[in-house]
């Protein structure tokens, strides 16, 4: 199934304080470029592991905005990486059946139309409750949250200026 | 020197679930602890809203659980708004209900417990996986697998408008009915389904029956605990995962208790420990005894074995014949085999079908009578339904108005943390050997203890059910000797 080039996804619980840095992140990125008819976005995409080979088949290029925990990390502090090197964001470390890593090696074993690893763009940013049933951001968070949002919006829009690669 | 091995999930650097194995002066493991975190002010969270909405907001508590939920939630609503609900509501609910029974047991089936026996326990962890499973049984399988769970999520999303985030569920009935064609395209998957239960019951023959070490570690490893069982049942005493009353049966077949939901805290109790968040339920009626087995013990167990052991019989024939199947192989009803539990997933998902087929040849189920709209309200409510981890209670009170005054959820895993407790401290006292340092297969088989439970703390956390990330950690004498780690694969 071939669909638009892009497709941006926000991981992530929106009542769950920091959790939903995700799924507010991409409800921004649809401000900004939920017109372009090369990108379809899920603000909240509700799940993990096998199940969100779905939401990547077909796509050339993915994004994923996700929350993070690092060792001696500082909340706000926003992270960059594709799929050659994935670290282990809150919501892509599914474990309920298998994490983001083996469900792409599956789906690609299927035959799926997946994004290349290298068109798999994570944006994660570092916080600080992630337990507490609450739809505002931490006190932590939420003054470090503008910053957030330029540099990932300026991280996609960079991204989005040249087309994804042809698949193989 | 006594020594500590902590066996730690690393996607969250605080607030995750952990293991940790205590061990003397020898070597031998002397205590274990199974401590988890849990998500914080649910119940001040929902206070103020109105009742109604909170089979729409309990299904973002848990992202794998989300129907289990909007079901408990909604039965527990329907009881605040007085009781009536439209019968065909609980036709179409129950009828959801069991197509999304069957894309998650799929998922543990094939993507947690297969890996364990199809590629072995002591399995590179890197390979003991889906893609290992695949790799052993062919490609084909793990193509099955994932378009059998994807009719199961296209059934739940024609019924109920979508499947994780459900706003179907109404006091009194739901939101939509089921159309004419709708019915016509839901028939044809119904019976794939079907033959891929079959499929899968034939695996587990093949592949776990067929190897006398699995049935021997099935039987007689350390597998096992002498606690009561606990699962819901219909009036014939028939496996029922949506309705019912709670039975409660000991280990050796004799009912103990059984109630209707209203009557839950009459029955059931918590016990809370400092060195975990998450609350140790228990049988009311005896007290809190500790974590000790025998027939007296107020602890039980709420997983698929469990439903099987409380129940007579299974509501559909076939369901009927494998469980029949199952019981004669392991030496009868009740079993104590905790690692049945997979085959008891599977035995369940036979019935899950052929109750999926039952309602597609009910003539009322493209009826109009979906709701029926309440008049009054009561002021408090119980639901219970079945979550695929166990018996899932929420309770809600709220004012004449239908404000939530507030809520306690007792859900499916919190039955079991004991047991979790209790069996990942007897694996690992069988296990971890005086003189000889765990390896990544010692781990696995202490993981496979509570795998079987299917733990899902994502009404907790989104950590650490399943193929959880692990480090492992030995410390002698205050120091780190020794740190294994494991991501989650």
């Amino acid at each position: 199934m071939e669909r638009a080039g892009t497709v941006i996804l926000g991981l992530g619980n929106p009542i769950l304080t920091d959790d939903a840095v995700g799924v507010r992140l991409a409800g921004e990125a649809r401000c900004r470029f939920g017109a372009r008819p090369d990108v379809e976005i899920h603000e909240e995409c509700p799940v993990g592991g096998l199940e969100l080979l779905a939401f990547l088949d077909g796509y050339r290029r993915a994004i994923v905005i996700d929350a993070i925990h690092t060792e001696g990390g500082r909340t706000g502090d926003c992270y960059r990486f594709t799929a050659t090197a994935l670290r282990g964001t809150v919501n892509l470390n599914n474990v309920h059946d298998a994490n983001f890593a083996t469900a792409l090696a599956l789906g690609r074993r299927l035959g799926q139309r997946l994004p290349e690893d290298d068109e798999i763009h994570v944006f994660a940013v570092e916080v600080a409750d992630d337990l507490t049933f609450g739809t505002e951001l931490s006190a932590e968070l939420a003054p470090c949250y503008p910053l957030c949002r330029e540099q990932v919006l300026a991280g996609i829009e960079e991204l989005l200026a040249e087309a994804p690669a042809e698949a193989p | 020197m006594s020594r500590t091995i902590q066996i730690d999930p690393i996607t969250r650097l605080e607030g995750h679930g952990k293991i940790t194995i205590f061990l003397d002066d020898q070597g031998a493991v002397e205590d274990c602890y199974f401590q988890i975190p849990e998500l914080r002010g649910f119940e001040r969270f929902v206070e103020g809203r109105p009742i109604e909405e909170l089979p729409r907001i309990v299904t973002r508590i848990c992202g794998v659980c989300p129907a289990s939920h909007h079901m408990a939630s909604a039965k527990a609503v329907d009881a605040c708004f007085g009781g009536q609900v439209a019968p065909l509501a609980h036709k179409l609910r129950d009828m959801y209900y069991h197509a999304h029974y069957i894309h998650s047991h799929i998922a543990h089936f094939y993507a947690l417990a297969a890996p364990d026996f199809v590629c072995g326990p002591g399995c590179d962890p890197a390979q003991r996986n889906i893609l290992g499973v695949v790799a052993k049984v062919g490609l084909e399988i793990g193509g099955q697998v994932i378009a059998s769970r994807s009719k199961a999520q296209r059934i739940q999303a024609i019924l109920g408008g979508r499947t994780t985030h459900l706003v179907w569920c109404l006091p009194g009935g739901v939101s939509k009915g089921l159309t004419t064609d709708e019915l016509a395209e839901i028939r044809p998957l119904v019976g794939e389904l079907y033959d891929f239960t079959q499929f899968s019951l034939q695996l587990f023959r093949d592949v776990i029956l067929g190897n006398p070490e699995y049935v021997e570690l099935i039987l007689n490893g350390p597998y096992t605990l002498d606690v009561h069982n606990m699962g819901l049942v219909d009036q014939n005493n028939a496996v029922n995962f949506y309705d019912g009353q709670v039975r409660v049966v000991d280990f050796e077949g004799r009912e103990i208790c059984r109630y209707s939901p209203a009557e839950y805290a009459t029955h059931i109790a918590e016990h809370v420990e400092p060195w975990t968040y998450l609350k140790f339920p228990y049988l009311r009626q005896r007290g809190w005894q500790g974590f000790r087995e025998g027939l007296d013990t107020s602890l039980y167990t709420a997983t698929p074995l469990s439903r099987l052991n409380v129940a007579d019989r299974m509501a559909t024939p076939q369901a009927q014949a494998a469980r029949e199947e199952m019981f004669s192989t392991l030496g009868g009803r009740p079993c104590r085999a905790l690692l049945a539990a997979h085959w008891a997933r599977l035995v369940e998902m036979v019935q899950n079908a052929e109750m999926l087929k039952r309602y597609c040849d009910d003539p009322e189920i493209t009826g109009p009578e979906y709701r029926l709209i309440p008049d009054r309200i009561t002021g408090e409510g119980v639901g219970i339904v079945e979550a695929m981890r166990g018996t899932l209670t929420h309770h809600y009170t709220c004012d004449q108005n239908g404000i939530c005054t507030g809520a306690n959820l007792i859900v499916g895993t919190t039955n079991n943390n004991a047991a979790i407790h209790m069996v990942t401290k007897k694996v690992a006292s069988t296990m971890i050997r005086p003189g000889v340092e765990p390896d990544n297969g010692v781990l696995n088989l202490i993981e496979m203890a509570f795998r079987s439970f299917d733990p899902c703390f994502s009404c907790a956390t989104h950590s650490l059910p399943g193929r959880m990330p692990l480090i492992v950690t030995l410390m002698q004498g205050g120091e780190v000797v020794r740190t294994f780690r494991r991501d989650p694969s």
